[in-house]
C-alpha cells in the first residue's frame, strides 16, 4: 500500500515538472545576406517575375571553413549554456529531400507553383524560434589583420531584434581563425545577456505573435454583425477584441486595423502554455493559442466557418467563410 | 574580596564584553567592506581566454597588502554586480546580477562570500608576481592604492551564483 502511494506521488511530480516546461527555444546560426554577397555565395532566384540574389548556403558552408569555425564556436559555447544549435548544414540535406515533394505540390486552384525564399525553405524545415544572424569583414593592414563583427539574434516569430553585437577585433599579425576566435569571446557574454532578458520577457510577458483576421468574399458575415451579448446587440468585432484581452498575458495585445473586412491584432503576448485538445497543459504555439476562438466561432450562437493558415512562426491568419 | 571570586568577576566580565567587541568589529569590518565596493576602478585590458575576463582593478587599503586583498575582491564584485566596461577591442561584459541591490537581497551571502581569504579567491588568478609597484602603486592618504592585473573566472563565478540558486540559469524553465 505504501509503495502504491509512494509511486502515485512519484508519478504526480514527475506529470508535474513536464507540463510545466515551455518549449525550448531553437536557435540557428545563419551567415547574414551581406556576408553571402560579399563572397559571392548567391544564387540568382525568381520570384514572380522579378529577379534577386538570394544567399547560397549551402556554397558558402562548403566553401567557407571561416564561416563553419564561426558556427561552431557559437554552437560550442552555446551547448555549454544547454542550448544546442540546430546544424545548418544538416537542415540543408533535409531540405534537399523536401525539395521533390515541395514540386509536386501544386494549387488546387491556379495550377501555380509554390514558390519559396531560401530563408522560407530554411524555416518551413528547421523552424527555429530565434536566428542568428552573422556576419564578419577581415580587414588588412599590412601583415597586420583585424576582424569587424556583427551578431543579429533576432526572433523568428516576430522579426525583432533580441540582441545585437557589433565591434572590431585586435589588429595584429595572427591568424584568421584566431581573430575569429577573439570576436565570439568579445560579445559571448553580452550576446548571452540579451537572450537571457529575451527569455525572461518572454516568461513574464508571454510570447508575442500576430493574429489576422479576414473574410472570403463570399462569407455571410462580417465583422460588423452585430450578435446577442448578454442582453446586447455587440458587433463580432468587439466580441473577438474580448476574447483576446481575456486570453493573451495581462491583456496585453492591440487591435491597429479595425474594418468589416479586416482585424489585425498585433503584439498579441500569448502565454507559454495552454491545453491541448485533449485538455492537458502543453507548451503551446500561436495555432494552439487561436484554438479556442475559432471554436467559439464555429459553436453556437456564430455557427461562423473559419479557416486556419498559418503564416511562418508567429503569425496566424484566420479567415471566416469557409473552412 | 578572595582570589577566587576575583577570578570569577573578570571571566564573567570577559564573557560578557567579548561578543559585543566583536560583534563590533565584524560590523567595522562589513562596514569597510561595503564602502570600498562603492569606490573602486576596474577597466577591460584585452579579450582573455575562453570563460575568463582579464581586467586592471583597484583596490585601496592602509597597507599594501590590504590594498592587494581588496582590489581581488573588487574584481569579482564587479563581475557579480556591475559588469566590465568594453574598450576599442573588446565589449562590454554585462553584470552576473541585473542589479546592485542584488548584495543587499543576498548580504549573508556575500558578506561570508566575500570575507578575507573567503570563497571569492576561488575565482581570481593574479597574472603579475610580486607587489605592484610604479604607476600601479599610489601612496594616498591614510594608505595606499594599488592596481593589479588579474584574470576573473567568469563562467566558473557565473556558474557557482546559478548552482547556489541567486541566479536564473539561461535554460530554467525550459
Amino acid at each position: 500500500m505504501k509503495r502504491a502511494v509512494i509511486i502515485f506521488l512519484a508519478l504526480i511530480v514527475t506529470f508535474g515538472a513536464l507540463s510545466g516546461q515551455a518549449k525550448r527555444p531553437t536557435i540557428m546560426v545563419v551567415p547574414s545576406d551581406a556576408w553571402c554577397e560579399r563572397n559571392h555565395y548567391v544564387q540568382e532566384f525568381e520570384s514572380y517575375g522579378e529577379v534577386t540574389m538570394v544567399p547560397d548556403y549551402e556554397k558558402a558552408l562548403r566553401r567557407s571553413s571561416e564561416i563553419r569555425l564561426l558556427i561552431s564556436y557559437l554552437a560550442d559555447f552555446m551547448a555549454k549554456e544547454e542550448f544546442p544549435i540546430q546544424s545548418l548544414e544538416s537542415v540543408l540535406k533535409n531540405i534537399k529531400s523536401e525539395e521533390s515533394d515541395v514540386v509536386s505540390i501544386t494549387s488546387s486552384e491556379s495550377g501555380a507553383m509554390i514558390i519559396e525564399s531560401p530563408i522560407d525553405e530554411l524555416r518551413r524545415v528547421a523552424k527555429p524560434d530565434i536566428i542568428l544572424d552573422i556576419d564578419y569583414q577581415v580587414k588588412r593592414k599590412g601583415p597586420r589583420k583585424q576582424v569587424s563583427f556583427n551578431l543579429t539574434a533576432y526572433d523568428a516569430y516576430t522579426s525583432k531584434i533580441i540582441s545585437g553585437n557589433t565591434g572590431v577585433g585586435s589588429s595584429v599579425n595572427a591568424p584568421v581563425e584566431t581573430l575569429l576566435e577573439e570576436a565570439v569571446l568579445s560579445f559571448k557574454d553580452n550576446f548571452l545577456s540579451g537572450l537571457q532578458n529575451h527569455f525572461d520577457d518572454m516568461f513574464e510577458n508571454g510570447r508575442e505573435v500576430v493574429v489576422t483576421m479576414r473574410r472570403f468574399d463570399m462569407a455571410d458575415h462580417t465583422f460588423d454583425e452585430e450578435f446577442d451579448y448578454q442582453g446586447d446587440a455587440v458587433e463580432l468585432a468587439d466580441l473577438i477584441d474580448l476574447w483576446f484581452s481575456e486570453n493573451t498575458v495581462n491583456g496585453r495585445y492591440s487591435l491597429n486595423e479595425r474594418t468589416q473586412d479586416v482585424l489585425k491584432f498585433e503584439q498579441v503576448r500569448i502565454p507559454l502554455y495552454g491545453k491541448n485538445i485533449a485538455g492537458r497543459d502543453v507548451a503551446i504555439d500561436t495555432r494552439g493559442f487561436v484554438r479556442p476562438l475559432v471554436k467559439m466561432l464555429k459553436d453556437e450562437p456564430y455557427y461562423i466557418p473559419v479557416t486556419v493558415y498559418q503564416k511562418g512562426l508567429g503569425e496566424v491568419w484566420l479567415i471566416i467563410g469557409e473552412e | 574580596m578572595d582570589m577566587g571570586r576575583k577570578i570569577l568577576l573578570v571571566v564573567v566580565a570577559i564573557m560578557v564584553v567579548l561578543p559585543h567587541l566583536s560583534e563590533a568589529q565584524s560590523k567595522r569590518e562589513i562596514k569597510a567592506l561595503m564602502e570600498s565596493f562603492n569606490n573602486y576602478e576596474v577597466t577591460t585590458e584585452r579579450v582573455a581566454v575562453d570563460g575568463t575576463k582579464f581586467v586592471k582593478v583597484w583596490g585601496y587599503g592602509k597597507k599594501v597588502d590590504a590594498a592587494i586583498v581588496q582590489a581581488k575582491k573588487n574584481a569579482v564584485h564587479a563581475c557579480l554586480f556591475r559588469g566590465l566596461p568594453g574598450m576599442e577591442t573588446a565589449m562590454p561584459t554585462p553584470a552576473i546580477f541585473k542589479s546592485e541591490s542584488s548584495f543587499d537581497e543576498h548580504k549573508d551571502y556575500f558578506i561570508k562570500f566575500f570575507t578575507t581569504g573567503g570563497d571569492y579567491i576561488k575565482y581570481i588568478n593574479v597574472t603579475t608576481d610580486g607587489v605592484p609597484s610604479g604607476q600601479d602603486r599610489r601612496q594616498v592618504r591614510g594608505g595606499y592604492k594599488v592596481a593589479l592585473y588579474v584574470q576573473v573566472m567568469y563562467d566558473n563565478l557565473k556558474d557557482r551564483m546559478e548552482e547556489d540558486g541567486l541566479v536564473r540559469k539561461l535554460s530554467t524553465g525550459f
